[in-house]
């Protein structure tokens, strides 16, 4: 009787070989957890310098990010309701609110630039996403984000307002991602709430 | 015992005569889920050839020492493995890419395509032909998946590799928002499936000597 054919043994190789491909993977993860982190704070600092008023050049590298960063964005306190700062010199320059909530297949996470005024929109930006590409997956770019700019929150109603894209805008819409539903109302939903909750906690509604 | 397969004719297997989508029909969830952009269906297919290789090597070294009855889960554990590790890679190393495709690398996991080859193939042939097999079952794959989703970005929006096509993207063009959704996928595989086939049914019919 052969070793293959001991009752013992498949159970014996099974864990064999889980320890040996695991022990691999934790030695991996372990090696590339501090540049997955970096990966990851920096796609924040991205989000946030792209919804500030800052004048981003086309190709930044991840150590121009973070420098710019640290030098322009500042911490949250108690009198800017959970947004950071964008500093210019020693004033608010505005406040870059980050929001998230559930898209249609994951949860999105983003951040929404709002001048010092506390209600001129400068820019809007998503670092996190999993919605359809082509579809939700638009709300990442330029076209759709651009739209935000600009804009002035409402005091009354939603702060901002996702519309179909046949609707006349005003100052405090923007059109809907086409063939997307779904994600234009639950983006549009999350950004909403959080914006109103900003707004009264800063006294603006 | 069955007479073994060169090399010539597991890259022909491979890539034509066994296709793994157009003639086996396997891999087909992956093929509908990430084919509406190129860039996408490329990395796809870079991990699904990458998984495929080396877990029918490392299932084909293990062979003579993987008991038979628990064959399968050491073959799900090999496969996860190497999934794992090319997830980790684009979280590390390129983060963008790794965001776009999301929850399907994972999933590369439950891809028939690596379990059939790590059944049908590795765990009878020795490694290198076992490597050589996954690396084109895998390119048969990517190519037909490439195909689809060339036809899918081009009428969906009117791009390649995100570049914009003359005419397709102009106004004046009205995007198939259908071919970026769901939908557009069943169709257009449909149709590459059926093109396939009968490509390849001519030339046998050819060979046969026209019959």
């Amino acid at each position: 009787m052969s070793i293959k054919d001991k009752v013992w043994y498949p159970i014996l190789f099974m864990f064999g070989a889980s320890v040996v491909f695991v022990s691999i993977l934790v030695v991996f993860g372990a090696f590339t957890q501090s540049r997955v982190d970096d990966n990851k704070k920096i796609a924040f600092e991205r989000a946030a310098l792209e919804a500030s008023p800052a004048t981003l050049p086309e190709r930044m590298g991840t150590s121009q990010i973070h420098e710019m960063y640290v030098k322009v964005v500042a911490d949250s306190t108690a009198e800017t309701a959970g947004a950071l700062r964008y500093m210019i010199g020693d004033s608010v320059a505005a406040y870059l609110l980050p929001v998230e909530g559930q898209g249609f297949w994951a949860p999105v996470k983003g951040v929404i630039g709002i001048a010092a005024d506390k209600s001129t929109i400068t820019g809007i930006s998503f670092y996190q996403q999993e919605e359809t590409p082509g579809l939700g997956g638009e709300i990442v770019k330029k076209p759709f984000r651009s739209q935000f700019e600009d804009k002035v929150l409402a005091v009354e109603g939603p702060a901002i307002e996702m519309r179909a894209v046949s609707a006349e805008l005003d100052a405090s819409s923007v059109h809907a991602v086409t063939g997307a539903t779904q994600t234009s109302t639950r983006v549009g939903r999350f950004m909403n709430d959080q914006l109103i909750q900003w707004q009264k906690r800063m006294g603006v509604r | 015992m069955a007479q073994q397969k060169s090399a010539g004719q597991i890259v022909k297997d491979g890539l034509w005569l066994d296709n793994p989508v157009f003639t086996q029909v396997l891999g087909i969830c992956s093929a509908l889920a990430v084919t509406n952009l190129v860039l996408n269906t490329m990395v796809m297919s870079a991990a699904l050839v990458f998984t495929t290789a080396l877990s029918g090597f490392t299932v084909s070294l293990l062979r003579n020492i993987t008991p038979r009855r628990v064959r399968m889960m050491v073959q799900t554990l090999i496969i996860a493995f190497y999934v794992i590790l090319f997830d980790r890679v684009l979280a590390a190393y390129w983060p963008d890419m790794s965001r776009s495709l999301g929850p399907y690398v994972g999933l590369i996991i439950t891809n028939c395509i690596i379990m059939g080859r790590a059944e049908a193939f590795a765990g009878s042939n020795p490694p290198f032909k076992s490597m050589l097999d996954g690396f084109f079952s895998g390119l048969g794959y990517s190519f037909v998946l490439l195909a689809v989703s060339v036809v899918r970005e081009l009428l969906g929006m009117g791009s390649i590799l995100g570049i914009p096509v003359p005419f397709l993207s102009s106004p004046g063009f009205d995007r198939w928002i259908i071919m970026v959704m769901p939908p557009g996928a069943f169709f257009t595989l449909a149709v590459m499936v059926w093109m396939f086939r009968s490509i390849k049914k001519r030339g046998e019919q050819k060979a046969g000597g026209g019959k």
